[in-house]
Protein backbone atom coordinates (compact mmCIF):
# COMPACT_ATOMS: atom_id res chain seq x y z
CA UNK A 1 0.00 0.00 0.00
CA UNK A 2 1.20 3.52 -0.75
CA UNK A 3 -0.01 6.40 1.37
CA UNK A 4 0.49 10.05 0.52
CA UNK A 5 0.70 11.42 4.04
CA UNK A 6 0.76 15.02 2.87
CA UNK A 7 -2.89 14.67 1.81
CA UNK A 8 -4.18 13.53 5.20
CA UNK A 9 -6.53 16.12 6.65
CA UNK A 10 -7.99 16.64 10.12
CA UNK A 11 -11.16 14.64 10.57
CA UNK A 12 -10.35 12.16 7.82
CA UNK A 13 -11.14 8.58 8.83
CA UNK A 14 -8.13 6.32 8.29
CA UNK A 15 -9.32 3.09 9.90
CA UNK A 16 -12.56 1.34 10.76
CA UNK A 17 -11.77 -2.14 11.97
CA UNK A 18 -13.27 -4.93 14.04
CA UNK A 19 -11.06 -6.28 16.82
CA UNK A 20 -11.82 -9.70 18.28
CA UNK A 21 -10.34 -10.26 21.72
CA UNK A 22 -9.71 -13.96 21.25
CA UNK A 23 -7.92 -15.91 23.94
CA UNK A 24 -4.82 -16.56 21.81
CA UNK A 25 -4.32 -12.88 20.97
CA UNK A 26 -4.66 -11.78 24.58
CA UNK A 27 -2.42 -14.57 25.88
CA UNK A 28 0.31 -13.57 23.43
CA UNK A 29 -0.04 -9.94 24.45
CA UNK A 30 0.20 -10.73 28.17
CA UNK A 31 3.24 -12.96 27.62
CA UNK A 32 4.97 -10.22 25.64
CA UNK A 33 4.49 -7.47 28.23
CA UNK A 34 5.13 -9.71 31.24
CA UNK A 35 8.78 -10.22 30.36
CA UNK A 36 10.79 -11.51 33.27
CA UNK A 37 7.91 -11.25 35.74
CA UNK A 38 4.29 -12.27 35.91
CA UNK A 39 1.90 -9.53 34.87
CA UNK A 40 0.39 -8.26 38.10
CA UNK A 41 -3.21 -7.96 37.24
CA UNK A 42 -5.56 -8.84 40.05
CA UNK A 43 -8.83 -8.70 38.13
CA UNK A 44 -9.13 -12.25 36.84
CA UNK A 45 -8.06 -14.05 33.69
CA UNK A 46 -11.01 -12.97 31.54
CA UNK A 47 -10.45 -9.25 32.01
CA UNK A 48 -8.35 -7.87 29.13
CA UNK A 49 -5.51 -5.50 30.11
CA UNK A 50 -6.55 -2.06 28.83
CA UNK A 51 -3.20 -1.55 27.12
CA UNK A 52 -3.91 -4.64 25.02
CA UNK A 53 -6.90 -2.77 23.59
CA UNK A 54 -4.68 0.22 22.90
CA UNK A 55 -2.06 -1.99 21.22
CA UNK A 56 -4.66 -3.66 19.02
CA UNK A 57 -6.11 -0.27 18.11
CA UNK A 58 -2.65 0.87 17.10
CA UNK A 59 -2.23 -2.27 15.01
CA UNK A 60 -5.31 -1.23 13.05
CA UNK A 61 -3.77 2.18 12.41
CA UNK A 62 -0.40 0.69 11.43
CA UNK A 63 -2.06 -1.68 8.98
CA UNK A 64 -4.56 0.72 7.45
CA UNK A 65 -2.31 3.75 7.28
CA UNK A 66 0.80 1.84 6.19
CA UNK A 67 3.07 3.44 8.77
CA UNK A 68 6.57 3.67 7.25
CA UNK A 69 9.77 2.11 8.60
CA UNK A 70 11.56 4.13 11.25
CA UNK A 71 8.45 5.97 12.44
CA UNK A 72 8.72 7.10 16.07
CA UNK A 73 5.95 7.14 18.67
CA UNK A 74 6.08 10.59 20.22
CA UNK A 75 3.15 10.65 22.63
CA UNK A 76 0.09 8.72 23.67
CA UNK A 77 -3.05 9.84 25.45
CA UNK A 78 -5.52 7.18 26.59
CA UNK A 79 -8.82 7.04 28.43
CA UNK A 80 -10.17 3.71 29.65
CA UNK A 81 -13.94 3.89 29.94
CA UNK A 82 -15.01 0.33 30.65
CA UNK A 83 -13.66 -3.17 31.15
CA UNK A 84 -13.36 -5.59 28.24
CA UNK A 85 -13.30 -9.36 28.39
CA UNK A 86 -11.81 -12.22 26.42
CA UNK A 87 -14.26 -13.01 23.63
CA UNK A 88 -15.48 -9.43 23.18
CA UNK A 89 -15.75 -7.97 19.71
CA UNK A 90 -14.80 -4.29 19.45
CA UNK A 91 -15.02 -1.65 16.75
CA UNK A 92 -12.01 0.60 16.29
CA UNK A 93 -12.34 3.88 14.41
CA UNK A 94 -9.37 6.15 13.82
CA UNK A 95 -9.24 9.58 12.27
CA UNK A 96 -6.62 12.24 11.65
CA UNK A 97 -6.46 14.88 14.37
CA UNK A 98 -3.41 16.78 13.17
CA UNK A 99 -0.98 16.58 10.25
CA UNK A 100 1.90 19.03 10.23
CA UNK A 101 5.51 19.32 9.14
CA UNK A 102 8.19 20.77 11.39
CA UNK A 103 11.79 20.89 10.21
CA UNK A 104 12.18 17.66 8.27
CA UNK A 105 9.65 15.60 10.20
CA UNK A 106 5.95 15.03 9.76
CA UNK A 107 3.87 14.93 12.95
CA UNK A 108 0.65 12.96 12.54
CA UNK A 109 -1.82 12.73 15.41
CA UNK A 110 -4.51 10.09 15.15
CA UNK A 111 -7.64 9.96 17.31
CA UNK A 112 -8.78 6.50 18.29
CA UNK A 113 -12.23 5.48 19.47
CA UNK A 114 -12.96 1.89 20.44
CA UNK A 115 -16.51 0.71 21.15
CA UNK A 116 -17.88 -2.60 22.38
CA UNK A 117 -20.62 -4.64 20.73
CA UNK A 118 -23.24 -2.53 22.52
CA UNK A 119 -21.69 0.59 20.95
CA UNK A 120 -20.40 1.83 24.31
CA UNK A 121 -17.03 3.54 24.26
CA UNK A 122 -14.46 1.44 26.09
CA UNK A 123 -11.36 3.37 25.11
CA UNK A 124 -10.45 6.62 23.44
CA UNK A 125 -7.03 8.02 22.73
CA UNK A 126 -4.69 10.06 20.63
CA UNK A 127 -1.47 8.76 19.12
CA UNK A 128 1.20 11.10 17.80
CA UNK A 129 3.74 9.71 15.36
CA UNK A 130 6.86 11.31 13.88
CA UNK A 131 7.83 10.22 10.40
CA UNK A 132 10.01 11.57 7.59
CA UNK A 133 8.42 14.60 5.96
CA UNK A 134 8.56 13.24 2.41
CA UNK A 135 5.04 13.04 1.06
CA UNK A 136 4.69 9.51 -0.23
CA UNK A 137 6.16 6.45 1.45
CA UNK A 138 5.96 2.80 0.66
CA UNK A 139 4.29 0.48 3.12
CA UNK A 140 6.78 -1.62 5.11
CA UNK B 1 -7.91 0.62 49.11
CA UNK B 2 -5.79 3.29 50.83
CA UNK B 3 -7.02 6.77 51.63
CA UNK B 4 -5.13 8.58 48.90
CA UNK B 5 -3.38 11.80 49.82
CA UNK B 6 -1.02 14.06 47.97
CA UNK B 7 2.59 12.91 48.09
CA UNK B 8 1.87 9.17 48.35
CA UNK B 9 4.03 6.97 46.13
CA UNK B 10 2.57 4.20 43.98
CA UNK B 11 3.98 0.70 44.12
CA UNK B 12 6.38 0.46 41.15
CA UNK B 13 6.76 -2.17 38.44
CA UNK B 14 10.29 -3.21 37.49
CA UNK B 15 11.15 -5.14 34.34
CA UNK B 16 14.32 -6.01 32.48
CA UNK B 17 13.65 -5.65 28.78
CA UNK B 18 15.05 -8.25 26.37
CA UNK B 19 15.16 -8.47 22.58
CA UNK B 20 13.13 -11.67 22.87
CA UNK B 21 10.42 -9.75 24.71
CA UNK B 22 10.50 -6.98 22.07
CA UNK B 23 10.15 -9.61 19.33
CA UNK B 24 7.18 -11.15 21.15
CA UNK B 25 5.57 -7.73 21.51
CA UNK B 26 6.02 -7.11 17.78
CA UNK B 27 4.21 -10.40 17.08
CA UNK B 28 1.44 -9.68 19.58
CA UNK B 29 0.89 -6.05 18.56
CA UNK B 30 1.55 -6.35 14.83
CA UNK B 31 4.10 -3.51 15.04
CA UNK B 32 7.02 -4.81 12.98
CA UNK B 33 8.80 -1.47 12.61
CA UNK B 34 12.41 -2.57 11.91
CA UNK B 35 13.64 -0.05 14.47
CA UNK B 36 12.49 -2.58 17.06
CA UNK B 37 13.38 -5.93 15.54
CA UNK B 38 15.93 -5.52 12.74
CA UNK B 39 19.49 -5.05 14.03
CA UNK B 40 21.11 -3.92 10.74
CA UNK B 41 18.33 -1.36 10.16
CA UNK B 42 18.48 -0.11 13.75
CA UNK B 43 22.29 0.21 13.67
CA UNK B 44 21.93 2.84 10.96
CA UNK B 45 19.32 4.77 12.93
CA UNK B 46 19.92 7.64 15.37
CA UNK B 47 19.80 5.09 18.22
CA UNK B 48 22.50 2.76 16.89
CA UNK B 49 20.63 -0.39 17.96
CA UNK B 50 17.13 -1.72 18.38
CA UNK B 51 14.77 -0.04 20.84
CA UNK B 52 11.70 -1.30 22.65
CA UNK B 53 8.24 -0.28 21.48
CA UNK B 54 7.04 2.71 23.48
CA UNK B 55 3.76 0.94 24.15
CA UNK B 56 5.58 -2.10 25.54
CA UNK B 57 7.21 0.11 28.16
CA UNK B 58 3.98 2.05 28.70
CA UNK B 59 2.22 -1.22 29.51
CA UNK B 60 4.12 -1.26 32.81
CA UNK B 61 2.55 2.10 33.69
CA UNK B 62 -0.93 0.74 33.15
CA UNK B 63 0.07 -2.35 35.15
CA UNK B 64 1.21 -0.07 37.99
CA UNK B 65 -2.07 1.85 37.92
CA UNK B 66 -4.03 -1.43 37.83
CA UNK B 67 -2.12 -2.80 40.81
CA UNK B 68 -2.70 0.39 42.80
CA UNK B 69 -6.26 1.25 41.76
CA UNK B 70 -7.81 -2.06 40.61
CA UNK B 71 -11.05 -1.98 38.63
CA UNK B 72 -11.26 1.82 38.95
CA UNK B 73 -8.35 2.03 36.53
CA UNK B 74 -10.31 0.00 33.94
CA UNK B 75 -13.41 2.13 34.04
CA UNK B 76 -12.06 5.62 34.59
CA UNK B 77 -8.30 5.65 34.00
CA UNK B 78 -6.72 8.30 31.83
CA UNK B 79 -3.10 8.92 31.04
CA UNK B 80 -1.09 11.31 28.94
CA UNK B 81 2.35 10.00 28.07
CA UNK B 82 5.38 11.50 26.38
CA UNK B 83 8.06 9.14 25.08
CA UNK B 84 11.25 10.96 26.02
CA UNK B 85 14.06 8.46 25.50
CA UNK B 86 14.45 4.96 24.09
CA UNK B 87 14.64 1.80 26.17
CA UNK B 88 17.18 -0.68 24.83
CA UNK B 89 17.35 -4.46 25.16
CA UNK B 90 19.11 -5.19 28.46
CA UNK B 91 17.76 -2.07 30.15
CA UNK B 92 15.85 -2.24 33.42
CA UNK B 93 12.72 -0.11 33.23
CA UNK B 94 11.23 1.01 36.55
CA UNK B 95 7.92 2.81 36.80
CA UNK B 96 7.29 5.62 39.25
CA UNK B 97 4.13 7.31 40.37
CA UNK B 98 3.25 9.90 42.97
CA UNK B 99 -0.14 11.31 43.93
CA UNK B 100 -0.03 14.96 42.97
CA UNK B 101 -3.57 15.99 43.80
CA UNK B 102 -6.80 14.56 45.20
CA UNK B 103 -9.89 16.31 43.89
CA UNK B 104 -13.06 15.68 45.91
CA UNK B 105 -16.18 15.29 43.77
CA UNK B 106 -19.13 14.41 46.04
CA UNK B 107 -19.00 10.63 46.55
CA UNK B 108 -15.89 10.20 44.42
CA UNK B 109 -12.39 11.57 44.26
CA UNK B 110 -10.23 12.11 41.24
CA UNK B 111 -6.67 11.05 41.95
CA UNK B 112 -4.09 12.86 39.83
CA UNK B 113 -0.67 11.21 39.65
CA UNK B 114 2.66 12.13 38.13
CA UNK B 115 3.89 8.95 36.47
CA UNK B 116 6.76 7.77 34.36
CA UNK B 117 9.37 5.16 33.59
CA UNK B 118 13.08 5.46 34.29
CA UNK B 119 15.95 3.53 32.78
CA UNK B 120 18.62 2.14 35.10
CA UNK B 121 20.71 5.21 34.24
CA UNK B 122 18.10 7.44 35.89
CA UNK B 123 17.04 8.85 32.55
CA UNK B 124 13.30 9.30 32.05
CA UNK B 125 12.08 7.09 29.21
CA UNK B 126 8.44 8.12 29.64
CA UNK B 127 6.90 10.97 31.57
CA UNK B 128 3.26 11.77 32.03
CA UNK B 129 0.18 12.16 34.12
CA UNK B 130 -2.55 9.72 35.09
CA UNK B 131 -6.01 10.36 36.48
CA UNK B 132 -8.42 7.90 38.02
CA UNK B 133 -11.77 8.23 39.77
CA UNK B 134 -12.16 6.33 43.06
CA UNK B 135 -15.05 6.02 45.48
CA UNK B 136 -14.59 8.16 48.56
CA UNK B 137 -14.40 6.12 51.76
CA UNK B 138 -17.17 7.24 54.11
Amino acid sequence: MTVDYSTLTAGQEVSNTTIVLDSNTITRYIESVSGDSTLRYPLGPDVVPPMAIAALGLRAIINDLGIPEGTLHSSQDLAFLGPTFVGDKLTCRASVKLNSVRRESRFVSISLCINDAGDREVMTGTTTLIMPATGTLQDA
Amino acid sequence: MPNWISGMNLEPIIKTITQNQINKYADASGDFNPLHINQPFARKSQFGRTIAHGMLIAASLSEMMGVNFGIDWHISGRMKLRFKAPVFPGDTATTFGEVKEVIDLNSKSEIVCVIGVKRQTGENAITGEARVMVNTIQ
